[in-house]
């Protein structure tokens, strides 16, 4: 199976191509929200790379969030293009357990919090059990990093922290005494490879957005054109 | 005969088309999200690039269904879309999907300016009128007075220094209760109005071509609070005419600069106003000239137009780069 993997949800774009014949990799082509510049231009320079072309995609999976809205938007739009254009399948995976995802693989284990910076001083938060498996143990939600941070010192157990929103809110979170801060900027492209090939597809990927269009609008509006 | 579709998500409305290079329009698809912005009396970004993106994929398969194309193998030659200007957040939906949709069937795409692409809808309705055109290009984000010499070719001889036309129209009608959009409304209750029942100044009478409507709303706002006895419809029929008149003034001054112009041309979302339809022919036929007043489908947002304009410019200048940008403030001086 021919996968493609598309990363927007945070200021970074990365994209992964995992193809029948064993070729596997990840590119982080950008840090600081170009997606709607590099994302597409990168797709073809991988492709070539690889040999293949679009219509030889039989999958493609995209993180629909929670993250930055734009980026998500970029991507999504680009894989249900890609999706459209060809029939190929999508896969929806989330930035959360990308990045839980990634953890694991890198050796982590016991309990974790993945964290999303989703700007206006909140994160978008999950946890996970690390062991054999990743397991989920709660919803995807958003906080504030003080009140994850205070969740964390007053129950005292081990955790660990990644995500961009863990690394922008060190200073927050390093109040927790039994907490371990695991540097990973971009939700795991190769974990979301791994879950494409195996998640069942769907017919309609949506964005996880977490919060309201009408909290987000904050009243502004423009005129009609 | 080469054949373009087109995406168009500047601002609520997305949308798409199939058209050709004889100006003949396969199928033009639009799903607005208006009612969602209707509470808050004006477009909400977020709320439109939430829609942008739920609706992009059922429209372009409809666009290309419609004119009898294959979803997954279309015979076409280019992918169109609207690269700017508008809102941000929608612009990239439209743009990252037609990338996409271009890098899959292996096609060339092109970044469209939206305010060319209203330019390019009298020949798509009118293919027979004669030029150079005219145009009042009136919407609520823009209004100016372009001078098109040919398809593609024109020269913006002036435009609002402050609010757009429908911008105006749409605080004014806040200003007096009415429903978003306040355009229709506006002229919906000025037909029983009497124009002279407010003073109300026209702006910009100078010799140049720039336009400004933000004086005239707080006219509005003044009066009103003066005279709060006059009829809303009065209102409504003052401030029309006051708007109609300052761009019909511009329109005759512009025209006996040059006369080589063929045709009067209106274009954007104004366009559907009857007081300025009116005020156009009625010049045109003074003049002995030709008058474009596009369909209801047109005044408003569509791919068709795009794709006219797109197929224009992939034929000048050639298909973009992958990496081209949406531009949120793209001016139509700059597009070349
Ligand atoms: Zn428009």
């Amino acid at each position: 199976m021919n996968i493609l993997a598309l990363e927007t949800a945070t200021p970074a774009c990365a994209l992964g191509l995992r193809t029948d014949d064993g070729f596997e990799v990840g590119w982080v082509v950008d840090d600081d929200r170009h997606h709607t510049e590099v994302l597409t231009a990168s797709l073809a320079r991988l492709l070539k790379e690889a040999g293949l072309r679009v219509r030889d995609l039989d999958r493609v999976v995209v993180d629909r969030g929670p993250g930055l809205f734009t980026g998500l938007r970029v991507g999504l739009a680009t894989a249900l293009g890609l999706s459209e254009a060809t029939g190929c399948a999508l896969v929806g995976v989330t930035s959360l357990e990308l990045l839980a995802r990634g953890a694991h693989a890198g050796g982590v284990r016991g309990t974790l919090v993945s964290v999303v910076d989703a700007r206006r001083s909140e994160v978008f938060t999950q946890r996970f059990r690390l062991d054999d498996e990743v397991t989920a143990l709660g919803e995807a939600e958003v906080a504030t990093p003080r009140a994850v941070a205070i969740e964390w010192a007053t129950n005292g157990a081990a955790v660990t922290f990644t995500g961009d929103g863990a690394a922008r809110y060190r200073g927050d979170l390093s109040v927790v005494p039994n907490a371990v801060i695991e540097e990973q900027m971009v939700p795991s492209v190769a974990a979301a490879l791994e879950l494409g090939a195996r998640r069942e597809p769907i017919a309609r990927v949506e964005a996880l957005y977490l919060r309201e269009a009408d909290a987000v609008a904050n009243f502004t509006t423009r005129q009609r054109s | 005969m080469s054949l373009a579709l087109a995406i168009e998500t500047s601002c609520d409305d997305t949308a798409a088309a199939v058209v050709d290079s004889s100006w003949h329009v396969h199928s033009s698809v639009i799903e607005s999200s208006i009612d969602q912005h209707r509470a808050f009396g004006g477009v909400v970004p977020e709320l439109a690039g939430r829609a942008h993106l739920t609706t992009i994929a059922p429209v372009v398969r409809a666009a290309l269904e419609g004119a009898g194309l294959d979803p997954h193998a279309p015979a076409i030659d280019v992918v169109a879309v609207t690269s700017g200007p508008g809102l941000i957040g929608s612009l990239l939906i439209g743009l990252s999907a037609a990338k996409a949709y271009s890098l899959a069937w292996e096609l060339p795409f092109v970044g469209v300016n939206h305010l060319e692409g209203h330019l390019f809808a009298p020949l798509l309705e009118r293919p027979e009128l004669e030029w150079p055109l005219l145009t009042l290009l009136v919407s609520g984000g823009h209004s100016l007075i372009v001078l098109q010499l040919a398809p593609g070719e024109h020269v913006v001889l002036g435009e609002t220094i402050d609010d757009a036309a429908g911008e105006a129209y749409d605080k004014v009608a806040r200003w007096l209760g009415l429903s978003y959009p306040g355009g229709p409304e506006i002229d919906r209750l000025a037909v029983s109005g009497a124009a002279d029942a407010l003073n109300l100044p026209v702006s910009m009478t100078g010799d140049d071509f720039d336009l400004s409507f933000s004086g005239l709303k707080t006219a509005v706002v003044r009066a009103t609070q003066k005279h709060p006895e006059v009829a809303l419809a009065d209102v409504a029929a003052s401030f029309q005419a006051a708007v109609a008149e300052q761009l019909l003034r511009k329109l005759r001054r512009a025209l006996e600069t040059h006369p080589e112009v063929r045709g009067l041309a209106l274009a954007g979302g104004v366009a559907a106003n009857s007081a300025l339809r009116r005020g156009v022919g009625e010049i045109a036929a003074d003049a002995g000239v030709g008058a474009y007043l596009p369909s209801l489908a047109m005044c408003t947002d569509n791919a068709a137009m795009i794709a006219a304009a797109g197929l224009h410019r992939f034929a000048v200048s050639g298909p973009s780069d992958l990496g081209l940008s949406a531009r949120p403030n793209w001016s139509l001086t700059e597009v070349s």
